[in-house]
């Protein structure tokens, strides 16, 4: 006789027949089985422990005397749960009505109005009136209570889901936040009253289904349902996190996290959370520059262009420096540039900026959670390129002066010491950066472009583009084929 | 292609005095009505003003409190449901800890716009607004010389209204 394998244990999700591996709770198995937002939740988060407070998500489970929690409760084999039945709804009903009994009607004025869970939940399953006659329980101190400099409490909104003394438990273990008191008392303070430290404050705000904890750059700067969000990377470091970019009209207003199990899970720090900015800077140059008078003054691509073309076939030593921030694509795109050259010396670096990371190498982890030293995106890629690095300290050698030097970034990459007697910039600066330059070619940030980096891990991860591309900013691809029409032209016309 | 319409017309019409005598008779027939009869359509506007009813819909304005601060909290829905796109509204925070409101009032418009040439005077906002912030008062001189003054800022929003004008 063969052994049989046995067979996969199944559970039965409102007459669906659903296989689970052993451990899974029925929430999990109802989310494999692409059932998830069938099941109404608060306190449970798929990144966080599972805490089983909230009740909303109890379901009904045949031949158990109550209602289980289905984010707690594990299946075996042959259980029947039903998860819209009667019993199931007049609970959820009575866990919105005690749950709105002391929540504020702000919503008008609560950002997280529009990706609100309990206004979701109170729309599908809560009660149309409520019986709470009584006075509101307010809190005087903690109504706008800054937990940080990033994050501000509203204590009135809180549904005590307790996920953000979780995650500052469980995920950055600082344990900054608890809660205090029981009942009607239970209050979210900060441990010796010291507010929130980590640098992943961002995240309480996100995970808060609820309006109490508002993360302070995104504050009253936009309704929710006003931004559409694109997935795209964060290219604040060389980890390369999944995130949302929610914009409206081509401005960004804010990144969220994007769950990818493989590189960030459902996290993002700070510092990645508001590296938007970058882009959004009014400072940012977005106009062709050339320098006249030694004053930069801005110009257009077709003045640009010419002046640049003859820079290119004028300099007899040409050093361009890729910043480790640019996709791959554009680096093999760049390297292109060599064609139009005439005989000259072109040396091709690359430079990544970040003081104390030279190459991928020297990259490593900066804490137990996500954020890393190097604070670019692409080393790695610029690395399986074959391209060498730029000397240690950001300086050509002294044998090796060069005429002209090309430094090609896409806004987080550092800029290295003069190189050359003409420089010009290609891609994202700042107005102070391109002060010693004598031109700047405007190109894409991440968001504006599509491509693909090489984190830290060595996961090769493509984006495409969230936003259109600000002012005359151009992709390399374009600035390129401007360049090799201009030259084709003046060689057509014998212009030396 | 020409079509051709033939006109029959009598001796009478072709002698045009009649026809003009009969225009003359309901001209001063109207003229004298409303000189010395009843039923005068017309008002001496700008010395007499037409009284608008209640729920007549004009020149904007929102509505303020006992301390002269606005009530408009800043909620964008007067913005979203506007059909026309005429609203825009920058939102700001005022400081809870130095404001005389507390934490209430804490999100305030730091500019509130309505091209009021884009306008349809629907009256969604006034609707829409959980603070009844938003109105339409009952004036309907609007006309300006400019463009530009009928880009209302929330300076003149807030001006005072009584009786919704």
């Amino acid at each position: 006789m063969t052994a049989e394998a046995p067979a996969q244990p199944t559970i039965t999700i409102d007459g669906r027949v659903v296989p689970f591996l052993p451990g899974d709770t029925i929430m999990k198995a109802a989310e494999k089985a692409a059932l998830d937002g069938t099941i109404p939740r608060f306190c449970y988060h798929p990144g966080l422990p599972v805490a089983g407070t909230c009740r909303m998500c109890t379901v009904e489970v045949e031949k158990a005397p109550k209602l289980m929690t289905s984010c707690s409760t594990p299946c075996t084999d042959g259980m029947i749960v039903h998860t819209q039945s009667d019993k199931v709804k007049k609970s959820r009903e009575g866990v919105m009505e005690f749950l709105l009994a002391n929540h504020p009607l702000d919503c008008p004025v609560c950002d997280q109005a529009g990706e609100c869970s309990l206004q979701n939940y109170n729309y599908e399953y809560g009660p149309r009136t409520s019986e709470f006659q009584e006075q509101k329980r307010t809190w005087s101190k903690s109504t706008t209570k800054k937990l940080s400099d990033k994050l501000t409490l509203n204590m009135n909104r809180c549904i005590h889901c307790e996920r953000c003394v979780r995650f500052t438990d469980d995920v950055t273990k600082t344990h900054e936040l608890t809660m205090l008191n029981r009942g009607w008392k239970k209050e979210l303070v900060s441990a010796e009253d010291l507010g929130v430290v980590s640098e992943y404050q961002g995240n309480i705000a996100d995970i808060c289904p609820v309006g109490a904890i508002t993360f302070n750059d995104f504050r009253f700067q936009k309704r929710v349902w006003f931004l559409k969000p694109r997935p795209t990377l964060c290219d604040g470091c060389s980890k390369g996190c999944a995130v949302w970019a929610d914009e409206e009209k081509d401005t960004i207003y804010r990144y969220r996290a994007r769950r990818n199990d493989e590189v960030n899970g459902h996290w993002i720090c700070d510092s990645g959370r508001v590296s938007f900015h970058t882009y959004e800077n009014p400072n940012r140059i977005v106009e062709p520059l050339l320098k006249v008078n030694n004053h930069l003054i801005a110009t257009n691509w077709e003045t640009l262009a010419p002046s640049f073309v003859k820079e290119l076939q004028r300099a007899a030593r040409i050093i361009l420096v890729i910043g480790t921030d640019a996709t791959l694509e554009e680096m093999k795109e760049i390297l292109t540039l060599k064609s139009l050259v005439r005989n000259a010396v072109f040396d091709v670096r690359f430079y990544n900026g970040t003081s104390g990371v030279h190459t991928s190498a020297d990259d490593k982890a900066i804490d137990d959670v996500l954020r890393r030293l190097d604070q670019t995106s692409n080393t790695k890629g610029a690395e399986s390129l074959g391209l060498t690095p730029l000397s240690q300290n950001g300086q050509g050698s002294a044998s090796s002066a060069y005429d002209l030097a090309i430094y090609f970034r896409g806004g987080r990459a550092g800029i290295p010491l003069k190189l050359a007697t003409k420089e010009f910039g290609w891609g994202v600066f700042s107005k102070d950066e391109v002060q010693r330059f004598d031109g700047v070619l405007p190109g894409l940030a991440t968001v504006e472009k599509s491509g693909s980096y090489i984190n830290a891990a060595g996961n090769t991860q493509k984006f495409v583009a969230a936003v259109k591309a600000k002012g005359s900013s151009a992709s390399v691809t374009r600035i390129l084929e401007g360049l090799f029409v201009v030259a084709r032209r003046e060689a057509d016309l014998g212009v030396n | 292609m020409t079509i051709v319409v033939a006109r029959h017309e009598k001796i009478s019409d072709r002698f045009y005095l009649v026809a003009l005598a009969q225009g003359l008779v309901v001209t001063m027939k109207q003229m004298l009505r409303s000189l010395f009869g009843k039923g005068i359509v017309t008002i001496e506007y700008p010395e007499k003003r037409r009284e608008y009813s209640q729920r007549f819909r004009g020149a904007h304005f929102i509505s303020v409190d006992s301390k002269k601060t606005e009530n408009c909290t800043a909620c964008y829905l007067c913005q979203t449901v506007c059909p026309a796109d005429c609203i825009t509204i920058v939102a700001g925070e005022r400081d809870a800890a130095t404001s005389e409101y507390g934490v209430k009032k804490e999100k305030r418009p730091l500019s509130f716009d309505i091209d009021a040439l884009r306008c349809c005077f629907c009256g969604f906002c006034e609707e829409a607004c959980p603070k009844d912030a938003i109105k339409l008062s009952r004036s309907y001189e609007m006309a300006t010389l400019t463009r530009e003054e009928a880009q209302y800022d929330l300076k003149f929003l807030v001006r005072e209204v009584k009786d919704r004008g």
